[in-house]
């Protein structure tokens, strides 16, 4: 029953984001589209957050590390109780929003700025350490691209991860394939991604992304160590019209999102 | 590293001074660590991050080892880790050399602490041209350019030992990023009267009506008031002010020194870009003020010959004997000209 809610909770999320799509700036739509399981079992099954008091003491932290995916992340945190769906679709890109192009802390539920990519692993190594510092057991979710994987200074902080044992930790690579200029293998190859962030020293899965209770039994494995999940993603994913080449930037006009709706499964006015 | 906190008579928060005169040998970087060391004895929330350069002995790692933390050799996710860490109610202090921290971590900075507003304090030792022999790739001349152009920050460049002391405690009492430089040999113990030392509130040293010389650092401050009482032997007075918080600017200081002066003078450690040197610039040029500035500090070149940190200095110009030089050879003559009229040149 559960999992009907979070089914139906992504396809909203990616109507969301088509409807992103639709603005005057667009969206980077691809990679937005690939994480929406990873952020509906996040916030639908896994993390302790209340959307009514973004910053209470007691929450699981998101960090969306590819913050270029922040129609997607938007789009959820509308879904699960931040703000208004309604609201987002309306102030997106407006005069003075805080709904900026790459995510912002001003918006509730974002916890930091990124996009400049190689910063989140860093970030929430550094809660995690924070947290225990603290004898507190909040979880902390960081989510990666898998083109931001060529970034050094999330290996540096992988390493730290592993040696200080941050178990609280788990890092979500979307492995879509895709980065800005074209597909991440042609271009720096992930393909011994799994194998290197076990030889780290991370607690390593590797799973299907879009397979909402396979992304829950890894988050919900109990691990000693930092847990890293290799999410196998498609870009553009939910909506068949993209065959899982969804572009990695789209701006719509009216037709195209109607098109694409209705490829969702939306009857549309 | 010489000297310790808990071997010495007097307490380094109540008693600064006399603490400092039982610590004749401690170079600033170290007081700043035995500073740090002291004030997490009563405030719980200050970590300490290094990225393998804490050297021996470090009094917090020995007094705190639980909120020590050696993270290895990796500035840039020490400053995305001091960013995270303190957004879980942490005061965090992290440290690395001026070069590390302002440029290779440079973009982890401008991210996590001034655009996120992160309340860490990156704390920098070799600024300037201190790392000498080490050569450029262990100098920093270009860090106070780079900061102060992040909206946010809060920079400071602090005189002496007695200044380090207060400076991090001022850190500790504020919310929000701070970059920290020291040098590396210094041990400066400046014997000046001077007023209470707030951020963002430069502090005159020394009043003149002819010359007005601003400083930060280690050198820059001692240099001016070398300066200043050389020029005083050769009957020309000399304001001295000290800008030890480069950011938040101190500009009413600067606009009042040049209004009381004729003649200004920037002396820092620092290329004379971008520096202290640029931010008095922008202010009396933005103000309309009619003054010329000599700046003196470090030239626009990468110095790679080994050598004493002095002999650097030096050859930059950063020295008394050359800068009075090129303070009288700049100093308008309003009074011969008002004595012998007829002496005036054109």
């Amino acid at each position: 029953m559960v999992q009907v809610l979070l089914e139906e909770r992504a396809r909203r999320i990616r109507r969301t984001i088509l409807r992103l799509a639709a603005t005057s700036v667009g969206c980077h739509l691809g990679g937005s589209l690939s994480m929406v399981e990873l952020l509906v079992v996040l916030l639908g099954r896994v993390m302790k957050f209340r959307p009514e008091e973004p910053r209470w003491e007691e929450r699981d932290s998101l960090i969306l590390s590819k913050g270029h995916a922040a129609a997607g992340l938007y789009a959820a945190l509308a879904e699960f109780g931040f703000f208004d769906t309604e609201e987002l679709v309306q102030r997106y890109n407006a005069d003075g929003s805080p709904f900026t192009g790459h995510v912002n802390a001003a918006v509730p539920g974002v916890e930091f700025p990124t996009g400049s990519l190689g910063h989140g692993v860093g970030l929430g190594v550094g809660l995690a350490m924070g947290y225990r510092l603290r004898q507190r057991s909040n979880r902390v979710f960081v989510v990666c691209g898998d083109g931001e994987m060529g970034e050094g200074s999330n290996w540096e902080a992988l390493q730290i991860a592993a040696q200080h044992r941050l178990s609280g930790l788990t890092v979500l690579v979307d492995r879509n394939g895709g980065q800005n200029d074209g597909p991440t293998e042609a271009i720096l190859s992930q393909a011994s991604l799994v194998e290197r962030l076990r030889a780290f020293g991370l607690k390593t899965f590797e799973v299907d992304g879009h397979d909402l209770d396979a992304l829950g039994r890894a988050l919900e494995e109990p691990s000693e160590e930092p847990r890293a999940i290799v999410a196998r993603t498609q870009k553009g994913a939910g909506v068949p019209m993209f065959r899982g080449k969804g572009p990695h930037y789209a701006t719509f006009n009216a037709d195209q999102l109607r098109r694409a709706l209705a490829s969702l499964g939306e009857v549309t006015p | 590293m010489t000297g310790s906190t808990t071997s010495s008579g007097a307490d380094l928060l109540t008693s600064p001074q006399d603490w400092l005169r039982e610590q004749p040998g401690l170079a600033n970087r170290q007081v700043f660590r035995h500073a740090l060391a002291r004030l997490a004895d009563v405030e719980p929330r200050i970590v300490l991050l290094e990225a393998d350069l804490a050297g021996g002995g470090d009094p917090f790692a020995a007094r705190h080892p639980g909120r020590f933390f050696n993270l290895g050799i990796c500035e840039a996710a020490m400053l995305d880790i001091a960013c995270g860490m303190a957004a879980t109610g942490h005061v965090v202090f992290a440290h690395t050399f001026a070069p590390f921290g302002a440029m290779r971590a440079c973009e982890q900075v401008r991210l996590g602490l001034a655009y996120a507003r992160a309340n860490v304090k990156l704390v920098c030792d070799y600024g300037g041209l201190s790392g000498a022999f080490f050569g450029p790739t262990h100098h920093a001349i270009e860090d106070l350019a780079i900061l102060r152009a992040m909206p946010g920050m809060t920079v400071v460049s602090p005189a002496d030992g007695l200044e380090t002391i207060q400076a991090t405690r001022a850190l500790l009492e504020m919310e929000g990023p701070v970059y920290l430089r020291l040098g590396r040999n210094r041990v400066t113990r400046l014997e000046v009267a001077r007023p209470a030392f707030a951020l963002g509130r430069a502090m005159c040293l020394r009043e003149g009506g002819d010359v007005g010389i601003i400083a930060h650092g280690e050198v820059g401050v001692s240099v001016a008031l070398d300066v200043a009482t050389r020029l005083e032997a050769q009957g020309v007075s000399a304001r001295v002010v000290n800008l030890h918080t480069l950011k938040p600017f101190d500009e009413e200081a600067i606009l009042e020194t040049a209004e009381r002066t004729r003649l200004l003078v920037t002396v820092e450690e620092h290329s004379i870009l971008g520096g202290l040197g640029g931010a008095v610039c922008e202010s009396v040029a933005t103000h309309g003020v009619g003054r010329r500035v000599v700046r003196a500090g470090i030239q626009d070149r990468y110095d790679s010959t080994a050598g004493t940190h002095e002999a650097l200095l030096q050859r930059h110009g950063l020295e008394a004997s050359a800068l009075v030089e090129s303070i009288l050879n700049a100093l308008p003559r309003p009074r011969l000209a008002a004595m012998a009229p007829g002496a005036r040149r054109g």
